[in-house]
């Protein structure tokens, strides 16, 4: 708060005609040692974070293979569910870069860069993708059982012109292209604007929102289509890809919230990302809360009204023990705890609170993966008791994939300035105040 | 009535109650100076009258957030509330109805009409929360009886001290408006109704 009242003056001058001479001091604000790292700076963190990772991904996979008949593709599972989830803040962290682009936003030119930045780990995530896809064609498709044990089941055939492992080979490479090169063209627009303080490029950076945005939407649902849903290819819902979008925008600004917070406590970003710039984000963290639930019980509602069994079981399966507690930790968890909180506008303006409730979006946004992913490993042994054992593999599984993902984003982020320092509407992002 | 609470009713050369002090200001700028002014010296009852919003103000006047969302969010929470126990007695209760084999105590079907209620209660407390704060409806006000009270919907920003405030001193509280900076600094006179009305009752 501090930071903002000492910009009072030059927030009266947004409303006047002369921002230029009581607006805040760019210059010092923009300061190179408020907006870069000292080089070599968060090296000694990303490794340690990738050695953790690395163990805790093999120790998922060694307890696997040592558990029994179905350990291997709990292990596999666990790993899917971590890579959905990184998927997910990365893509959440594309769409806000489109967005802001394609509306011309001014407040977020402080904190573009992050979007931009996590959003072009894409390519990792495919890696690890294909890297799943591989395990599972070598295991007998445990986990897209679609293409193993249930080829020839009669609800499959009518799918078939979909649900083909050609074609579905080839469409996840084609979605990890088309987000690859949405996230490299937007991170590449804004790093030359950086160098040549050309303000047309970020015009160009809105067209590409205008157009990316279609195909961003298109291809995350149909991405969520066939990464997540096809797991339990009998059921079928339209709902799905807005599902997966809504936790996706969840988790990615809550990723950007952590990132910006980090490098304040590192005392970078001075006066640059303010209590003003975390109500907003706080907000778009509260809408997300509130989207996904309108979506999660939509979807949940519509099915249950209907009643027909081939969209019921997705539902029966995760609401029997021992996937029923997960049911309704989602419900408060995912919902109702987080929104009544987050309605509070000093816990969205407080580095502190929101940076917990951040976490804590990551989190629920992993148990809401497990929740859909998990239960399939042992829908073979039908409800059975099986379902939470070996929970631990969960843990290190999922845990290690984070730890690995949050190494990229420590790498990616110490590797430029902190800060797009040409974006046009910076100085509206200096000002940046919620006048209500 | 008016709102006099303490200390002498300041009276105009005509003899007309005073309703309170008014001041123009041409830029942003002066009046934000001179709204932080009063502001410090502890007046409650005024108000800055400006053709456009300039952000920030609320601050330079030193006015404290609304507790309409307090009210908002208690009332709207009753309304979903009431409203899932409605359903609740109505469905399960008073007239036991299974409808598609459902479990007539089953709470998804509830949740669209609870929801709906909340919103709706949220809504109309929001709204007439609103209204009844602002004081509105006002038909009218003191102040539009001046003629260049009009310039406020044009080029003039003004700031009027009420003489109900408590601190109201009609000649410091004049001195205060000029010291910031303000220009055609005058009284303004209470409603001649309202002056009726006190007459009668003197």
């Amino acid at each position: 708060m501090s930071s903002a009242s000492s910009h009072m003056h030059g927030s009266l001058g947004a409303s006047a005609h002369d921002h230029d001479h009581h607006g805040p001091d760019r210059a010092h604000l923009l300061r190179e040692e408020n907006i870069t790292l000292a080089p070599g700076a968060g090296r000694g963190i990303s490794t340690a974070l990738l050695g953790a990772g690395a163990i805790g991904i093999a120790a998922a996979i060694i307890g696997g293979t040592m558990m029994g008949p179905h350990g291997k593709a709990h292990a596999l599972a666990t790993l899917h569910v971590g890579v959905m989830t990184c998927l997910a803040m990365a893509l959440g962290c594309l769409f806000y870069s489109l967005l802001f682009a394609l509306v011309r936003a001014g407040w977020h030119g402080t904190i573009k860069r992050q979007f931009e930045n996590v959003a072009m780990l894409v390519p990792f995530i495919g890696v690890g993708i294909i890297g799943i896809l591989i395990a599972d064609l070598f295991l007998g498709h445990p986990l897209f059982s679609w293409m193993g044990e249930y080829k020839d089941d009669f609800l499959l055939r009518e799918k078939a012109s979909w649900l083909n492992p050609g074609f579905f080979y080839v469409r996840i490479i084609g979605y990890v292209l088309i987000w690859t090169f949405l996230a490299r063209r937007m991170s590449r627009l804004s790093q030359e604007q950086d160098r040549t303080g050309d303000r047309w490029l970020s015009a160009q950076a809105g067209g590409t929102g205008a157009w990316g945005m279609l195909i961003f939407a298109l291809s995350l649902a149909f991405g969520s289509f066939d990464l997540l849903m096809s797991t339990d290819f009998r059921f079928f819902s339209t709902m799905w890809g807005v599902y997966y979008f809504a936790g996706a925008a969840y988790s990615g600004i809550a990723l950007t919230i952590l990132i910006t917070a980090t490098l304040k406590r590192k005392g970078k970003l001075d006066g640059l990302v303010t209590a003003e710039h975390y109500h907003d984000m706080g907000k778009f963290l509260l809408t997300f809360t509130v989207f996904w639930a309108y979506i999660a019980f939509s979807q949940y509602f519509l099915i249950w009204y209907s009643n027909m069994p081939e969209e019921t079981s997705f539902y029966v399966a995760r609401k029997l023990p021992p996937w029923d507690k997960v049911f309704f930790f989602l419900a408060f968890g995912h919902f109702l705890v987080p929104f009544i909180i987050l309605l509070f506008r000093p816990i969205k303006k407080n580095l502190n609170t929101i940076s917990l409730m951040a976490i804590w979006a990551i989190l629920v946004e992993v148990v809401d993966m497990f929740w859909i992913v998990r239960p399939m490993v042992y829908a073979g042994d039908a409800h059975d008791t099986m379902g939470m054992s070996g929970l631990w593999i969960d843990f290190v599984g999922i845990a290690g994939v984070l730890a690995v993902f949050a190494a990229l984003v420590v790498r990616k982020v110490c590797s430029g300035r902190l800060v797009a320092i040409n974006d046009p509407y910076m100085h509206e992002a200096l000002e940046h105040k919620n006048y209500v | 009535m008016a709102r006099h609470s303490s200390g002498p009713i300041y009276t105009t050369e005509a003899g007309v109650p005073v309703y309170g002090i008014i001041a123009e200001y041409t830029t942003p700028a002066d009046l934000y100076r001179a709204a932080e002014m009063v502001r410090d010296a502890g007046y409650s009852r005024w108000d800055v009258y400006t053709p456009f919003p300039i952000h920030g103000l609320d601050e330079a006047m030193g006015i404290r957030r609304t507790r309409l969302p307090v009210l908002i969010a208690c009332i709207g929470l009753t309304g979903a509330g009431l409203g899932f126990l409605m359903q609740y007695w109505m469905t399960a209760v008073d007239y036991k109805m299974v409808v598609q084999g459902k479990d007539p105590t089953s709470w998804e079907a509830y949740i669209p009409i609870t929801f709906e209620l909340g919103i709706l209660s949220a809504a109309f407390t929001a709204i007439l929360g609103m209204l009844a704060f602002n004081k509105l409806p006002m038909w009218n006000n003191p102040l539009l009886r001046k003629d260049r009270f009009l310039r406020c919907s044009d080029d003039r920003l003004m700031i009027c001290i009420e003489a109900s405030d408590e601190r109201f001193d009609q000649e410091k509280t004049r001195h205060l408006l000029e010291a910031a900076g303000g220009t055609n600094v005058d009284l303004v006179e209470e409603e001649p109704e309202k002056v009726k009305t006190e007459g009668t009752g003197h």
